[in-house]
Formats: C-alpha cells, structure tokens, sequence
C-alpha cells in the first residue's frame, strides 16, 4: 500500500517538476514553443513505452466518440497557459489556481452531465476554494 | 535574468481557466481510456497535441524571448507528464481508486510548487510563499478534499 500511496504523491511531484521545467524552457523561448516541446518530447516517450511494453492499440478506440479525441489540443493550450502563468505568479500560485478551477470547472461539468452528488459537499467545497483565492489574491502587493 | 512582470489579474485568470481545461481533458482522455488503453489514451493527445502546436508556431511565428539557448534539461518537461500518466494510472488501480490518487496528487503537487518557490528551482524567479499564500493554499486543498470524496457518487 505504501508504494501505491509514494507513486500518487510522485505522480504530483511529477506534474510540478513538469511545470517547472516548461516554464523555464518558456523563459528562454515562448510558452508557444514550450508547449510544442512537450508534447513532442512526450510523445516519443510514450511510443518508447508503448513499444516496450506494447498493447498501444487493444480494445476498440475506433469506436471512442470523436469529442474524445480533442484532448490533445486542449493539452496544447493548457500547456502554454501554464508556461505563461508560472513565470509571473509563481509555482504555488499557478498551482493553487489550477487546482482551483479543475475543481470548480468539475463541479459544473458534473451538475451539467446529471451525475449525483451531495448538494451540501458541492456548496461547501466551492465555497472553500473561492475564499481560498479570494485571500490569495489579496497578497498582489506584497 | 530580468524580474518577472508584476502580476495582473489576467495571469491569475489565465491560470484559474487552465484548471479547467484539465476536467475537459479528463473527460476526453478519460472516454478514451474506456475503449482503448490508458497508454492509448496519452499517446493520441500527446500525438494530436504535436500536430496543432506545429501549426501554431508556423501560424503565429512567435519570437524567442532571448537568443540565450535554454538549458538541454528544460526539454524534459514532457518525460515528466509521461511518467505522470504511469505513476496516476498504478495508483489509481489500487486501494487508492481515483479519489484518493488525486488527493494525494494535488498534496504532492502543493508541496512541490511552494519548494520550488521558495528556491527558485530549475532557474525560475525566486519567490518567499507568505502567510496569504498558505492560508489560501489550506482553504483551496479543503475545499478540494470536500469535493474529491463527497462532492459526486459515481
């Protein structure tokens, strides 16, 4: 259990380590470029694995509805958003802001889509994140 | 290395927006993976993802921001979401289920941005976290545990 509980706490690091690294590839070229070079770089490491350990192409994904294709470009443009933000706000801003609006952006995806929840827990928690940017945001002057 | 550009509204805006460009890609990437593999459902979007910035440098042409080279490890970032993609998917088939590997995946994820500010890590600006910082860090990751274990009965 413990491995388990150390690969989903490195699965964040790794996102964090990711953001810092296009972000400073950012710094020296654009968050355009930034984006392109993950994903290309990214791409090769994926297909390295697929290789390795093959079963790229199980199961059916042919029969996947097409809107479930569209994630790489919106990959591409959260990329370059994040490339961009990091340098301006900082690490634990732009992660705390991220954070933030995934939760949010699933709150009304699931009230949108009909999947059951607890009203209270959804209030609640919306609630807590807007305080939390709320006093975040105070500290622009500092 | 010049200082950052003061933040403005728009950066806290643009980043708040990105957020939710991860549950539309959850919910794309994650359609996928129900009918194809999970190491399908990275390789498409890493694929298609390559195709569109490629268009969208030819298109807008942006300029470096200085002729400096950057460092050859700064190209890594996307071995790092590649091993992201590894790490989520063996979590997330354990005891841990879903919930559980992006509660610890958000804790990891904070503990690594305010690290990485407060040294300045891999040549990013520096920046100390103050008392707002952890205060809105503390009300953001409650909310999120809120959400995370009882905001949806799947």
């Amino acid at each position: 259990m413990i491995i388990f509980i150390a690969l989903a706490i490195a699965s964040g690091l790794l996102v964090g380590l990711s953001r810092q690294l296009n972000g400073r590839l950012a710094l020296s070229t654009n968050a355009w470029e930034s984006s392109f070079w993950n994903h290309i770089v990214g791409l090769g490491f994926v297909s390295l694995i697929a290789l390795i350990g093959g079963g790229l192409f199980t199961g059916a994904p042919l029969d996947a509805p097409w809107w479930a294709y569209l994630g790489g470009p919106i990959g591409v443009l959260f990329i370059a958003a994040g490339s961009w933000a990091i340098n301006r706000i900082g690490a634990a801003q732009t992660a705390m802001l991220i954070i933030a609006g995934q939760m949010i952006s699933g709150v009304l995806i699931d009230f949108a889509m009909g999947i059951p929840g607890a009203a209270w827990a959804r209030i609640l928690g919306v609630a807590l994140i807007l305080a939390g940017i709320w006093v975040t945001r105070q500290s622009k002057s500092g | 290395m010049s200082s950052p550009p003061a933040p403005r509204f728009i950066h806290y805006l643009g980043a708040f927006a990105a957020g939710g460009l991860i549950s539309l890609m959850l919910l794309t990437n994650g359609t996928l993976a129900q009918y194809g593999t999970l190491l399908f459902s990275s390789w498409v979007p890493h694929l298609t993802g390559t195709v569109l910035a490629i268009a969208i440098l030819l298109a807008l042409k942006p300029a470096r921001v200085t002729p400096e080279r950057p460092p050859l490890w700064a190209y890594l970032g996307g071995v790092s979401g590649g091993l992201t993609v590894i790490a989520t998917s063996a979590a997330m088939n354990s005891a841990l289920a879903l919930s559980g590997t992006i509660a610890l995946g958000l804790a990891g994820q904070i503990v690594f941005s305010l690290f990485a500010d407060a040294r300045g890590l891999f040549g990013l600006p520096q920046r100390m976290p103050g008392w707002r910082d952890f205060a809105g860090l503390t009300l953001i990751s409650a909310g999120a545990l809120v959400l995370i274990f009882f905001g949806a009965t799947p």
